[in-house]
């Protein structure tokens, strides 16, 4: 890359033999600095050093991070990525490092979506030049977070969700986040911290965006062990759902998602929840 | 409704009727030449209504203070609208709003200008490595 202010955090939690985004992302062609993210709590940090190196395993005190967030519930549980994410600040900081994106382990593809048009062919050959054109744009905009659209976004093809629903007012922000340690933020909630997050901060001001050209595809979620699998199995996607309406009850609703098993999802009213940007000519 | 988008020259409906051409523009809104009403800016229909039945009861004034400024988290507030208003408002209340994060400013078109160049950035990216299959 050509930013060497920058790096790639994958955060994760007990998946040290199936970290696939490290596989992805060098078959996509990123070539610099990578860190592993792991909490204290995982049984398997020994083996992700013996996997990636002492050097690039970054510890984090789950606890204590978990101490400075609101939660969302009393359910005194830390299974989240919340403090993972929030994390990531400080240990950039101590890193030195000022650029990052946070990545989950478990992306298969990046894939290019709209160029120009609709499109589903190819995927990214040559990410070191994306994260830089991707960290151009961050940094001269005053965005506090960019993110990669998701596979999901692009179900119904030109139809999808991503142009007829949201993306026209939307500032959502999930999955994969381009951050800096001079535009700080905290995740909320211990479920859906990131629609907690781009919702409640979004309405302060905030601007967080998802870039559509290019989209990442993950493994299907809830379908493999670790991670979050196991609290989203205990509690559905009832908790998770109700969790950014209750942090933004004004425009937040829930609906049914799916095509053969439906399932509770968060429904966001945009214009509604986010300021919106406007040109400086409007400003007397 | 008019509202720029990310995709299309065209309006883009709320009701979502309109076909969209998927040209890629940034994510800037255009207010309206109309200022809108001031009590259009907000609805505050769920909230009244708790605060009505909030003062009716007999419970404590702290709790019914702290019971009230929650209710307000149920006041709706129409960005659109604000924006509207915001291109029409005096300079005073301009900087209220500002301050207050109503609406956003892009100063220098860092944020449309820069969305622009990203997207073509990407595009010749895309079709150097991809070129001899278009």
């Amino acid at each position: 890359m050509k930013n060497k202010d920058f790096a790639v955090f994958i955060i994760s939690h007990g998946r040290p033999d199936n970290v696939v985004t490290y596989k992805t992302l060098k078959k996509c062609g990123y070539s610099d600095r990578i860190y592993y993210i792991v909490d204290n709590e995982d049984k398997t940090i020994e083996q992700y050093k013996k996997n990636f190196g002492d050097d690039n395993v970054v510890i984090f005190d789950k606890k204590a991070i978990a101490d400075k967030v609101d939660e969302g519930n009393n359910f005194d549980d830390r299974k989240t990525t919340t403090h993972a994410r929030n994390a990531c600040f400080e240990i950039a900081e101590k890193l030195d490092i000022t650029y990052f994106i946070v990545l989950d382990d478990d992306y298969i593809n990046f894939r290019y979506r709209f160029i120009d048009k609709y499109t589903t062919k190819g995927y990214v050959k040559n990410l070191d030049v994306f994260f830089d054109i991707m960290l151009e744009y961050f940094i001269k905009s005053s965005f506090h977070s960019i993110a990669f659209a998701q596979g999901g976004d692009f179900i119904d093809g030109e139809s999808c969700g991503l142009i007829t629903n949201y993306l026209y007012i939307s500032r959502k922000c999930m999955n994969s986040f381009i951050c800096s340690t001079e535009r700080p933020f905290q995740f909320v909630g211990q479920l859906n911290e990131d629609v907690n997050t781009y919702v409640t901060l979004g309405s302060k001001g905030y601007l967080f965006l998802t870039v559509p050209f290019i989209g990442l595809e993950q493994l299907q979620t809830q379908g493999q062990s670790g991670g979050m699998t196991e609290a989203y199995l205990q509690f559905g996607t009832y908790c998770k759902s109700f969790t950014t309406v209750m942090m933004h009850p004004s425009s937040v609703k829930v609906s049914m998602m799916g095509f053969t098993s439906k399932r509770l999802h968060h429904s966001i009213k945009w214009k509604n929840t986010i300021p919106l940007i406007i040109n400086e000519k409007y400003k007397k | 409704m008019k509202q720029q988008n990310m995709f299309s020259k065209k309006e883009v409906s709320e009701d979502k009727e309109e076909k969209y051409s998927l040209k890629i523009e940034a994510p800037i809104y255009e207010p309206k030449n109309k200022k809108p009403f001031i009590l259009e800016l907000y609805d505050k229909s769920k909230s009244s209504i708790l605060i009505n039945q909030i003062n009716g009861s007999n419970i404590s004034s702290e709790e019914k203070e702290f019971l009230i400024e929650a209710a307000k988290r149920h006041t709706v507030f129409n960005y659109e609208k604000i924006a509207d208003y915001y291109a029409h408002a005096s300079k005073e209340v301009q900087e209220f709003m500002e301050q207050s994060a109503l609406v956003i400013i892009d100063f220098e078109k860092a944020i449309q200008g820069g969305y622009v160049r990203l997207c073509e950035n990407i595009k010749q990216q895309y079709l150097e490595e991809y070129q001899d299959e278009e």
